[in-house]
C-alpha cells in the first residue's frame, strides 16, 4: 500500500486549482485592477485610491448603492419566505403533486435573458397580456417597469418568478430531512401544528435556511441581467443597480478602473452580510 | 482462402497515422479566410446579398453576426478593449469615429482608398474623418421623411400633407392633425417617431437654435441641461403624456414600424429605409411629407449613417482591406442601395439614377433636405457617453419623468464620463 502525508492534498489539488484559477485570481485581479486607471490608448497605469474617491464623490454612485442595498433588504426574506411556504405546500403527500412540483420549478429551466425579454413582452403598456387582463378586470393598465415607482418592484417579482421554484428544492430537502419521530414526540407532548412548525420545523431548517439566505444573498447582489435587458438602470435611475453600474462603467464608458472599484466596493458588502446572515442563523451548537 | 489482414497493433497504428496526415492535407485545402464582421441586426435579406456578392468576387467569407443597436455598440466595446484580432471589420456609428480613432481601434484608411475619396459627397467623408485622416469609410448617408397613412387622413376628412419642402408642416400644425386622429377606443395613435434617441430627437432643439454641446465638444452641463433643451424636451414630452397622441414605452423601431404598417399610426417620421421596408403591408397606402420644423424657427433633419473600419490588429489584414476596397466601388455601392436604400455616398450613384429611382417625390425631399436642412450629430470623442445617458434620459421624458431633473441627471453623469478625454 503506497501512503504519504501528501495523499490528502494531492486529493484535494485539482478542486484547489479550480478555486484558485476561476476565484481567487480574478478576485485579486480585480482588487488589484481597481487601483489602476487605464489611458485611452489602453495604457495601464497606478492610480491609487483615485478610482475608489471618485467614486465616493458621485452622487450617482451613492444612488445605486442605495437602491441595491433597498432592492436585496427586499428581495432576500422574500425569497427565502416564499421558497419555505412552497416546499411547506409541496411536502404533504396529495393527487398531482408531481405535477405542482414540477410546474413550480420549471422556470428555473428559462435562462434569464429568455425570461426578462418574454416579460418585457407580457408587461408591456400597450400590447402586453398581463395589462389587458388588469384592464379587462377593471384595475387598469400599469406601466410597470416603465414607472420609477414600480421598476424596482417589477424586477423583484421577475427574479421571484425565476428563483422560488430553485431555491424551493434545497427547502424540500431540509423539510424531508426532519425524521418523523420527532414531530411524533411534539404531538404525543400535545403540541398544536403551529408550535410544531415554530419548534420542531423552524430551529431543525436552520442549515438549509442558512444556506439558501447565503446563497441567494451573493447571487442577488449580483443581479444583472433583467437591468440590462429590460431597464437599461432607469427609469430615472430607479433600478441603477451596482452591477449594472460596474458593467456600464467598463463596456459602455471604457472605465475599467471604476467598473474594477464597484465590484471590489460590492464584493466586500456581500462578504460583511453573509458573515452576518451566519452569525443569524447559527445552530445553538455553534453558538457555544 | 481468400485474402485476409491480420489487423494487429501496428496496423492500427499506420491506418490512425495515414488518415490523421490525409485529413490535415484535406482541412489545410478546404481553409479559407473568414472575417468577422459585427453587423447591423438589419433583415436577413438586407445584409447577406452583400456579404455573398464579395465572396464571389473575391472568395473570402464575410461571417456577419447581426446585432440589434444597443447591443451592437455594446459588443464592440468589449472586443475592441480586449485589444486582440478580433473583429477584422466593423461598422461604425458616423459620431463614432472620433471616439474608436482616439483610442486606437480604427486603421487609417487614406493611403488605402487615394483615388476613390474625391467620388464621395464631401459631408460624409467628414462625418468619418478624426485628427484629418479618414479612419471609416461612409456605406451612405441617411435622412428623415414623415410617413402619413393616407386611408386613416382619407376617413377623418384631413388634407394630405403637402410634399413640397416649401409648404413643410410645423410642429404646431401638426399637433391638431395628430389629435385628430388618434382615436384611444381603436388603439390607433396620431404620430410618433421610429426611434427614441438622440438622432431622432436632437433635431427638436437644434431647430429652435440650441446649442446641445458646449463648443469643445467637451462639455454637457449647461447645454444638455440647459433652457432650451428643457424647452423642447417638455414639448415632446407633452406630445406622449398630455395630447396623448403617440404610443409611450414603445422603443423598439421595429414596433413603431409595425404599428405604421398595421393602420395603427396616422404619422411617422422615420427613414428612407422604411421606403423599402414598407412594401410588405400590403394594405399599405402611404405618402411622404417633410420632416416639420417650428414655427418661425429653422428646419433642421437628422443626418449621417454608418461607415465600415478596420480594426488596426486584425490577422487578415490584406482580407480586410481588400472588403473595404470593394465596398467603395460603384458595384458594391449600387448593391447597397438597393438593399436598404440609404442615400448614397458616392455621386454616380446620385447621378446614374438621377431618372429612375430618385424622380420619386421622397427622394426629392431627400435631395433637399441633405442639401439644405441635414445637421449632424455633435462631433466629440465622448460621443458614446454622450449619446448614451442622452438616450435613456429621453426615453425617460416620454414615460413621464421630469423633464430638467432627467436633463440635468444626463448632463451630470455625460460630464463625469468625459474627463477621461479632457
Amino acid at each position: 500500500m503506497i501512503s504519504s502525508r501528501w495523499t490528502p492534498f494531492l486529493f484535494l489539488a485539482p478542486a484547489l486549482a479550480g478555486l484558485l484559477i476561476f476565484r481567487l485570481a480574478p478576485i485579486a485581479v480585480a482588487v488589484g485592477g481597481s487601483f489602476a486607471g487605464v489611458s485611452l490608448m489602453g495604457d495601464l497605469s497606478f492610480v491609487g485610491g483615485e478610482n475608489f474617491e471618485y467614486l465616493f464623490t458621485d452622487p450617482q454612485f451613492w444612488s445605486s448603492l442605495k437602491i441595491t442595498l433597498w432592492f436585496n433588504l427586499l428581495i432576500n426574506p422574500l425569497q427565502l419566505g416564499i421558497a419555505f411556504g412552497l416546499a411547506v405546500l409541496v411536502f404533504r403527500p396529495l393527487p398531482g403533486l408531481w405535477l405542482y412540483r414540477t410546474l413550480l420549478v420549471l422556470p428555473m429551466a428559462v435562462s434569464t435573458g429568455i425570461s426578462a425579454v418574454l416579460f418585457g413582452l407580457f408587461l408591456d403598456a400597450n400590447l402586453g397580456p398581463l395589462n389587458g387582463f388588469l384592464e379587462w378586470v377593471g384595475i387598469g393598465a400599469q406601466p410597470f417597469h416603465r414607472s420609477e415607482d414600480q421598476a424596482l418592484f417589477t424586477l423583484i417579482g421577475i427574479a421571484t418568478w425565476k428563483g422560488a421554484g430553485y431555491w424551493m428544492l434545497f427547502m424540500l430537502a431540509g423539510l424531508y430531512s426532519i425524521p418523523a419521530t420527532v414531530y411524533e414526540a411534539a404531538t404525543i407532548d400535545g403540541a398544536s401544528a403551529w408550535q410544531r412548525f415554530r419548534y420542531v420545523t423552524l430551529p431543525l431548517m436552520r442549515k438549509p435556511m442558512a444556506f439558501v439566505l447565503v446563497a441567494d444573498t451573493a447571487i442577488n447582489f449580483l443581479f444583472f441581467a433583467p437591468v440590462y435587458i429590460l431597464t437599461s438602470g432607469g427609469p430615472g435611475g430607479a433600478t441603477s443597480l451596482l452591477m449594472f453600474e460596474a458593467y456600464r462603467s467598463a463596456f459602455t464608458f471604457s472605465d475599467i478602473g471604476r467598473s474594477l472599484a464597484i465590484s471590489t466596493i460590492l464584493l466586500g458588502i456581500i462578504l460583511v452580510i453573509v458573515v452576518l446572515e451566519f452569525r443569524l442563523l447559527r445552530t445553538p451548537e455553534e453558538r457555544a | 482462402m481468400g485474402f485476409s489482414m491480420h489487423i494487429g497493433r501496428r496496423q492500427f497504428l499506420a491506418g490512425a497515422a495515414t488518415l490523421a496526415v490525409a485529413g490535415s492535407i484535406g482541412r489545410a485545402a478546404a481553409q479559407q479566410v473568414t472575417l468577422s464582421a459585427p453587423w447591423m441586426g438589419w433583415p436577413e435579406e438586407q445584409v447577406a446579398p452583400l456579404m455573398a456578392a464579395f465572396e464571389k468576387a473575391t472568395g473570402i467569407r464575410i461571417s456577419a453576426e447581426r446585432l440589434p443597436i444597443t447591443e451592437l455598440f455594446r459588443t464592440l466595446e468589449v472586443r475592441l478593449q480586449a485589444r486582440n484580432e478580433l473583429p477584422d471589420v466593423y461598422l461604425v456609428d458616423g459620431p463614432l469615429t472620433a471616439s474608436y480613432a482616439a483610442r486606437g481601434h480604427l486603421l487609417a484608411l487614406n493611403d488605402m482608398l487615394a483615388d476613390s475619396m474625391d467620388g464621395f459627397l464631401p459631408t460624409t467623408i467628414t462625418q468619418g474623418t478624426f485628427d484629418d485622416k479618414l479612419f471609416a469609410m461612409p456605406l451612405g448617408t441617411s435622412s428623415q421623411l414623415m410617413f402619413y397613412n393616407k386611408k386613416l387622413f382619407a376617413d377623418a376628412g384631413i388634407e394630405l400633407p403637402s410634399a413640397k419642402p416649401e409648404e413643410r408642416l410645423t410642429w404646431e400644425e401638426l399637433l391638431p392633425i395628430a389629435q385628430k386622429l388618434t382615436k384611444a377606443e381603436t388603439s390607433q395613435f396620431g404620430f410618433a417617431f421610429e426611434n427614441t434617441n438622440p438622432y431622432q430627437l436632437l433635431p427638436l432643439p437644434q431647430s429652435k437654435g440650441v446649442e446641445v454641446i458646449g463648443p469643445d465638444g467637451l462639455t454637457a452641463s449647461g447645454y444638455v441641461d440647459g433652457e432650451g433643451m428643457v424647452a423642447a424636451m417638455t414639448w415632446y414630452q407633452e406630445l406622449f403624456q398630455t395630447h396623448k397622441v403617440g404610443p409611450v414605452g414603445t422603443f423598439q423601431t421595429g414596433v413603431t414600424q409595425e404599428m405604421f404598417g398595421s393602420g395603427k399610426l396616422a404619422m411617422m417620421i422615420g427613414g428612407t429605409w422604411n421606403l423599402l421596408g414598407f412594401k410588405k403591408f400590403e394594405t399599405l397606402d402611404f405618402g411622404v411629407a417633410p420632416h416639420p420644423y417650428f414655427a418661425n424657427a429653422k428646419a433642421v433633419t437628422p443626418t449621417g449613417s454608418w461607415h465600415i473600419g478596420i480594426n488596426p490588429r486584425t490577422a487578415h489584414m490584406e482580407q480586410a482591406q481588400a472588403f473595404v476596397r470593394w465596398l467603395s466601388t460603384r458595384e458594391a455601392m449600387d448593391l447597397w442601395f438597393d438593399l436598404r436604400q440609404y442615400p448614397p455616398s458616392l455621386e454616380t450613384i446620385w447621378d446614374e439614377r438621377a431618372q429612375t429611382t430618385f424622380v420619386d417625390p421622397a427622394w426629392e425631399i431627400v435631395r433637399h433636405e441633405l442639401a439644405n436642412t441635414a445637421t449632424p450629430r455633435p462631433r466629440t470623442p465622448a460621443y458614446r457617453e454622450y449619446e448614451d445617458f442622452l438616450r435613456t434620459a429621453m426615453q425617460d421624458i416620454q414615460t413621464g419623468a421630469d423633464v430638467q431633473v432627467t436633463l440635468t441627471r444626463a448632463a451630470q453623469s455625460i460630464d463625469r464620463e468625459m474627463r477621461k478625454y479632457r
